[in-house]
């Protein structure tokens, strides 16, 4: 092979190849483009609302209590898995909270319950 | 006549009419944050809670004229008995983040706490990172709130 063909299989065969992959993994996103949150800029987003999933915590608070007593309906292996004895539906799973179970994300409309102010209220507050 | 080829939506809409209820993408979740994002401050906040004992929520959008008395009023809403909840609330449009803690959680979550984590998040959200912010600090107030008091079974 004459020097050329050499140069030409080995190094800039390769060299294409890399570019063609660079061209097409490193293009800038469009939709992150879109989102970038800049101070200052007005926020035109309607109000979104997140809660976490807590049926699971409720769960296994119960299980050391629970797993002494065979249930009829659970199996052997999920009796602490499940929530309080002889609640509601033949699964015996709880999935008590009010938030569905999407995401974990829910915007904020008016169906949140309001009861209870909670007391004296601490917190914080931050500016940028 | 709509053109065979307008295929966005379902029904007669064309150039001339109103946009179809289908174009104005109504439910999807991914408007403000990224699917990627979302599944982060889930995660954030449900391990929080969970390591926690407490019930933290999170609010981002406007928070009118009076921030701390509309932050309270959406504390006091954000489930039936919310003395042991802590409600983180940001609006990126008026550059304000409150952090309201029930009567049991600011036992475990004092003040000072509270400020230390709002003032992390305050320097993320000046850079423009509210998700890498909020995830951030509602790390910093689960390891300040720490693990929930073990109750002994005498």
């Amino acid at each position: 092979m004459t020097v050329a063909e050499t140069l030409l299989v080995y190094a800039v065969a390769p060299l294409v190849l890399v570019a063609i992959m660079a061209a097409l993994t490193l293009r800038p996103d469009p939709k992150a483009r879109r989102r970038r949150y800049r101070p200052g800029q007005p926020w035109e987003h309607e109000p979104l609302w997140y809660s976490p999933h807590t049926a699971t915590a409720a769960a296994a608070g119960h299980g050391v209590d629970t797993a002494a007593q065979p249930h009829g309906r659970t199996q052997a292996i999920g009796s602490s898995v499940y929530g309080e004895v002889g609640a509601g539906d033949g699964s015996g799973t709880t999935h008590g909270t009010t938030h569905g179970a999407t995401a974990g994300a829910t915007a904020a409309t008016s169906g949140a319950p309001v009861v209870g102010r909670g007391g004296p209220l601490g917190g914080a507050r931050g500016t940028w | 006549m709509t053109r065979a080829l307008e295929t966005t939506s379902h029904d007669t809409a064309t150039e001339a009419t109103a946009p179809a209820r289908t174009d104005e993408d109504v439910d999807r979740p991914d408007r403000v944050f990224s699917y990627r994002e979302l599944a982060r401050l889930d995660e954030a906040l449900t391990m929080s809670s969970r390591e926690t004992g407490l019930y933290f929520t999170l609010f981002v959008g406007d928070l009118g004229k009076r921030t701390r008395a509309q932050a309270e009023e959406l504390h006091a809403s954000s489930k039936a008995d919310p003395t042991d909840s802590v409600l983180i609330a940001v609006s990126p449009g008026q550059r304000v983040v409150e952090v309201v803690t029930g009567a049991a959680a600011a036992r475990r979550l004092p003040d000072r706490a509270c400020a230390l984590a709002v003032l992390s998040m305050t320097s993320s959200f000046a850079s423009g990172d509210l998700v890498g912010g909020l995830v951030n600090g509602l790390r910093q107030l689960s390891d300040q709130a720490g693990r929930p008091p073990v109750r002994r079974h005498h």
